[in-house]
Parts: structure tokens; C-alpha cells; sequence
């Protein structure tokens, strides 16, 4: 009897033991490029520095020194901005294109592949893309356009008016596709029977959409849409390929700026301090994700 | 015409297609799809025509929006000035890394969190689903950092490596392992068979579907990735393709347009090549991701 216990004890101890051990390379791996830097960033916020070496202790003066600077203020402001244009540019537009290319009986996977199409250009490569197009010059083919139309050509990106929405257009350009395809899968999943039950009692097409369609996409609609305010409030690429944060600023993010900092101006603590700052306005609207997902899981 | 009428699927039916007004509300629609499409396939097909252009067309201001010339054999030409043979296989040499990061790391965390689960397991996890919440671009100071005191500054190495922690990539192989059956689980333990073994011998030949969405999407994200590779990769001889179109566009500026543009396009094909083999799976783990 004891000896058996006893073997079981060891059973579970090896097992423990064994689970440790597989797990501590992803561990480490997540201590190197995730949990470390996270906690890193926050001492390094509060050090001054030189280049990437910590000097000395200051306390809060990164923060007091970014908040008072006027470029924070101007990469806070835009982007917010980036967030708002993003809702009216890019929130409806999966939604729309889902629900008409759902309705397609012709050509549905060529649509599907052409949404989707602009997901597979690499970033980079897409922002380069439409940098030609958007090119101030008359060379540009959006101002070949404008020409044959007899307008003057348009400055595009650097109008600092149109920066950020045409950034954001981008964006949604690039991202729209996979979204909708989310949404086309949401679509087909409502249950058939619910539409002929309605055609039986006369409910007309915008009806059918008014009360079954959209309130069945609302879950999903409202857990994509906090992701995308995450995800837009982090925009780096887009200024920092396409504009370099210009014109005077213009389209200059808070994430652009945390890069300029340590890469540009080599002052890692201020750089830190300005992401230290995203992550807690991050932090907020990730619990709002959060209750979000919460209620999504009851209903 | 008969395609209308058996659609039975979807909130218009055929029923209401026989209505000439909900017919012509359809056709509308079409049109409106084929102009999305356009939207989507037309700033890459342009660009890729207008780069085939010959130089004479080309230089011309403002541009013609149709071109008249074609010269295809521009693509060999300029692929060979710009020797982007040598780009390819180092962003090859880039995705193979991670990929396999990717799956193995991600991988045996999923499978410890959702099979063995040893004692205290929980907090790991904890720590992993909060790691989702942080976006990857605020750590860059810190881990720049962290890869230059280990002088792998210049190498592959962390670039691979960072596909190893990703906490969205063990949640979908931990919801995954969820999901297999626990007798085939205890009765390969009660046969003695070690937990390594039952990784690779059991679980994974289970998960093929899952590893290829997560094969897929970090073939994707490694190609396209751009700000890691740019910060650790400063040898010009192992630049991979998302850096040298960076540096193109941005960098130099002896080289032609067009040539810029044929650059794009090297830079778009692989994906693009990818999507088309993988559709099925790709549409499948865009919802799977989409709807965590």
C-alpha cells in the first residue's frame, strides 16, 4: 500500500518535473522578448540615459518631460485621429462588403480571393505601392487622373488635411478583406430558417437585415471594433514608411514617436516613457475588449 | 438565370428574385462587388503593368493610365541588377526559422498548458494570455537591447527566436489540444509512453489542421516583417526582401521607378503564390484568428 502511494508521488513529481522542463524553453523565450523588455521599459522610463545605457535615476522627469513636450501632444492628438478616421473610413466597410458579397451567386470566389487579395501584400510593400500611386508629383497616377479630369493635381499625402485619412484609407484598404471574410463566415452561420420565417410574414429585404441580420453580427461586430481601435492606435508603419511623420508633424503617432526616440534621437527613456504611456491608455481599452468578450461568452 | 433561382442561401432568396425591382437590386450588387474588386486588384496591377512599360512610356508626364507598351522581359532584367536571388533566400532563410519556431515553441506550450498542466501551471499561462495584450512594437527598445548584449546583433537567430513567443499562437494550439480526445492521451501514458514522445508520436499528427494555420500565418508574418529585421539586420548581405524595398524607396535614389516597382511586385508574389495553394486553410484561419 505505502509503496504503491509512494509510487504515484514520484509518478506525479516526474510529471511535473517533465512539464517544467518542455515548458521552460517557451519560457524563456517569453521572458527575452516579452515579460523582460515590459518590465525593462517601465526602469528604463525612469532613468536617464545615454544611447541605450541607463546613466542615473530621475524619477518621474521622462514623464513630466514628455508630457510637457508640444510633439506629444501632437502624436497624442493625431492619434486619436488615426482611431476616429479609422471608425468612419474602416469600421463599415468590412460589414458592406461582406453582406453584398455573401448575397453573390455569381463569381463568389473570385470576389472572396480579390478582398482578400491586398491582405497578402506584405506592408511594406503595400505602403510602397501606394506611395507611387499617391505620388504629389504629376507622375503620380492619382494626379494622371485628376489631369485627365482637368483638376490641378492634388499634394495627396502631404496636404497635412488629407495625411491621416489617407493613411487610414490605406490601412483599410489592406486590412479590410480578412475582416469581411469574419464577417461572411458570422453570415453564414445564421440559421436559414430564421429568413423564412420571416419571408413568411412578409418581412421585406431591409427588414430581414434590420432584425435578423445585424443583430446577429453585433457580437462580432463589437469585438472587432475594440480590436481595431488597439490596433490602430498602435500605427507605426504607415507614417513611419510613407510620411516619416510629415508634413510638420502631421501624421505623427505616439508609436512613431516612441521610435524616433530611441532610434533616431537615441534617448531610450523618453522612448520608453512614450510607450510606458501607450500601454496604460492600451491597458484601458483592452479591459474594455475585455467586458466586452465577457458578455459576448453569456449571451 | 437559373442560377437565381436556386439561391436559397443568404437574405435575399429566389423567391424575392422573381421581383424584376429585387433583380435589378441584385444586379446593382454585382456591379457594386466588381467595383470592390477592382478597388482591391487594381493598385498592384497597375503598378506591376506601368513597371512594363518601356523607358520611353515610362518617363512620360503625366503617365498614361493604360499603357501601350509591354515589355515582360523587364521582370528577368531587373530581378538580375537588383540581384534579388540573394534578398529571396535570405528572407527564405528567414521564414523557415520561424516557421519552425513558431510551431515547435508555441507548439510544446500549448501542449504542456492543456495536456500535462504540472503543478502551478496556471500562473504561466496567466502571464502568456497577458503577453496578448501587450503589442509587440512597444518592446522593441528592450529587446533590441536584450539581443545586443547577447551580440546576436547581425544574426537570424532572434529574429527566428521571436516567432517562439507568441501568445496567440499557443492559445490557438492550446484551444486546439483541447479538443483531442483524453483516452487516446491516457492510454498512450498508461502504455509508459514518454511526454516528449506523445507530443510528436500522438498530439501532433492529430493537430495537422492547426499547424497549418499557424504554419501560414507565420509564413506571412515573417515574409512581411519589416521593423525587427530592419533594427537587428545591418549587414547589407543579409537583408531580406521587406528591407531592401524599404531601402529602395526610401534610401537611394540612382534606381529607376520602374525598377522600384518590379521590386514591389518580387515582394508581393511568394504571398500571393502561398494564398492561392492554401486558400482553403488561409480562410479558415483568418476566422479562427479573427474570433479568438
Amino acid at each position: 500500500m505505502n509503496k504503491k502511494m509512494s509510487g504515484k508521488l514520484s509518478n506525479r513529481l516526474s510529471e511535473n518535473i517533465s512539464g517544467w522542463l518542455i515548458l521552460a524553453p517557451s519560457i524563456i523565450l517569453f521572458t527575452f522578448y516579452i515579460w523582460e523588455p515590459m518590465i525593462y521599459s517601465l526602469v528604463l522610463s525612469v532613468h536617464e540615459t545615454k544611447g541605450f545605457r541607463m546613466e542615473r535615476f530621475v524619477g518621474l522627469q521622462n514623464y513630466i518631460d514628455v508630457l510637457k513636450d508640444n510633439v506629444f501632444h501632437q502624436a497624442l492628438i493625431n492619434t486619436f485621429f488615426y482611431v476616429i478616421w479609422s471608425l468612419i473610413i474602416g469600421f463599415l466597410v468590412p460589414i458592406v462588403v461582406a453582406l453584398i458579397i455573401n448575397e453573390m451567386v455569381h463569381l463568389n470566389s473570385f470576389f472572396r480571393f480579390s478582398i482578400y487579395f491586398p491582405n497578402m501584400v506584405p506592408g511594406v510593400a503595400a505602403l510602397v505601392l501606394w506611395g507611387f500611386l499617391f505620388d504629389p508629383s504629376e507622375g503620380g497616377l492619382l494626379n494622371a487622373i485628376r489631369i485627365k479630369l482637368g483638376l490641378q493635381p492634388s499634394d495627396w499625402l502631404q496636404n497635412p488635411k488629407l495625411t491621416i485619412p489617407l493613411l487610414i484609407f490605406i490601412m483599410t484598404w489592406k486590412a479590410a478583406g480578412s475582416t469581411a471574410l469574419i464577417y461572411i463566415a458570422r453570415l453564414q452561420g445564421i440559421n436559414q430558417e430564421l429568413y423564412e420565417a420571416a419571408c413568411i410574414d412578409g418581412a421585406g429585404i431591409f427588414r430581414r437585415i434590420v432584425h435578423i441580420t445585424l443583430p446577429e453580427l453585433y457580437s462580432t461586430a463589437r469585438m472587432l471594433l475594440i480590436m481595431q481601435i488597439i490596433f490602430v492606435f498602435q500605427v507605426l508603419y504607415e507614417p513611419l514608411v510613407l510620411t516619416g511623420g510629415g508634413p510638420n508633424n502631421a501624421s505623427l503617432s505616439l508609436m512613431l514617436l516612441s521610435y524616433n526616440y530611441a532610434f533616431v534621437d537615441f534617448v531610450a527613456g523618453k522612448s520608453a516613457t512614450v510607450s510606458v504611456l501607450v500601454t496604460l491608455i492600451l491597458m484601458c481599452l483592452t479591459f474594455i475588449y475585455m467586458k466586452a468578450t465577457k458578455e459576448n461568452n453569456n449571451v | 438565370m437559373s442560377r437565381l433561382d436556386s439561391k436559397t442561401s443568404g437574405i435575399i432568396n429566389f423567391l424575392d428574385l422573381r421581383k424584376p425591382s429585387v433583380k435589378a437590386l441584385y444586379y446593382i450588387l454585382l456591379f457594386i462587388s466588381c467595383c470592390i474588386a477592382f478597388v482591391c486588384l487594381a493598385p498592384p496591377l497597375w503598378v506591376f503593368l506601368s513597371s512594363l512599360k518601356n523607358i520611353k512610356e515610362f518617363a512620360q508626364v503625366p503617365p498614361t493610365i493604360i499603357p501601350h507598351t509591354f515589355e515582360p522581359q523587364k521582370i528577368i532584367t531587373t530581378w538580375k541588377t537588383l540581384n534579388f536571388t540573394k534578398y529571396y533566400i535570405n528572407s527564405f532563410i528567414l521564414v523557415a526559422g520561424s516557421v519552425v519556431c513558431a510551431i515547435v515553441f508555441n507548439g510544446l506550450a500549448g501542449y504542456v498548458i492543456s495536456i500535462i498542466k504540472p503543478r502551478g501551471y496556471r500562473f504561466v499561462f496567466n502571464l502568456i494570455l497577458w503577453s496578448l495584450m501587450i503589442p509587440a512594437t512597444i518592446n522593441l527598445v528592450p529587446i533590441f537591447k536584450n539581443i545586443v548584449a547577447l551580440k546576436l546583433n547581425n544574426s537570424y537567430i532572434p529574429l527566428w527566436l521571436s516567432y517562439g513567443a507568441n501568445a496567440f499562437y499557443v492559445l490557438l494550439f492550446k484551444n486546439f489540444f483541447d479538443e483531442i480526445p483524453r483516452e487516446i492521451i491516457e492510454a498512450a501514458k498508461i502504455d509508459g509512453c514518454p511526454n516528449l514522445r506523445l507530443f510528436y508520436k500522438i498530439v501532433m499528427p492529430l493537430s495537422v489542421p492547426i499547424i497549418m494555420v499557424v504554419t501560414i500565418f507565420s509564413i506571412n508574418a515573417s515574409w512581411s516583417d519589416f521593423l525587427l529585421p530592419y533594427i537587428v539586420l545591418k549587414n547589407r548581405e543579409s537583408y531580406t526582401v521587406m528591407i531592401k524595398i524599404y531601402e529602395m524607396s526610401f534610401g537611394n535614389t540612382w534606381m529607376s521607378a520602374d525598377m522600384k516597382m518590379l521590386a514591389v511586385l518580387y515582394a508581393i508574389l511568394p504571398p500571393v503564390v502561398l494564398v492561392i495553394f492554401f486558400q482553403k486553410y488561409l480562410t479558415q484561419g483568418v476566422v479562427i484568428g479573427g474570433l479568438k
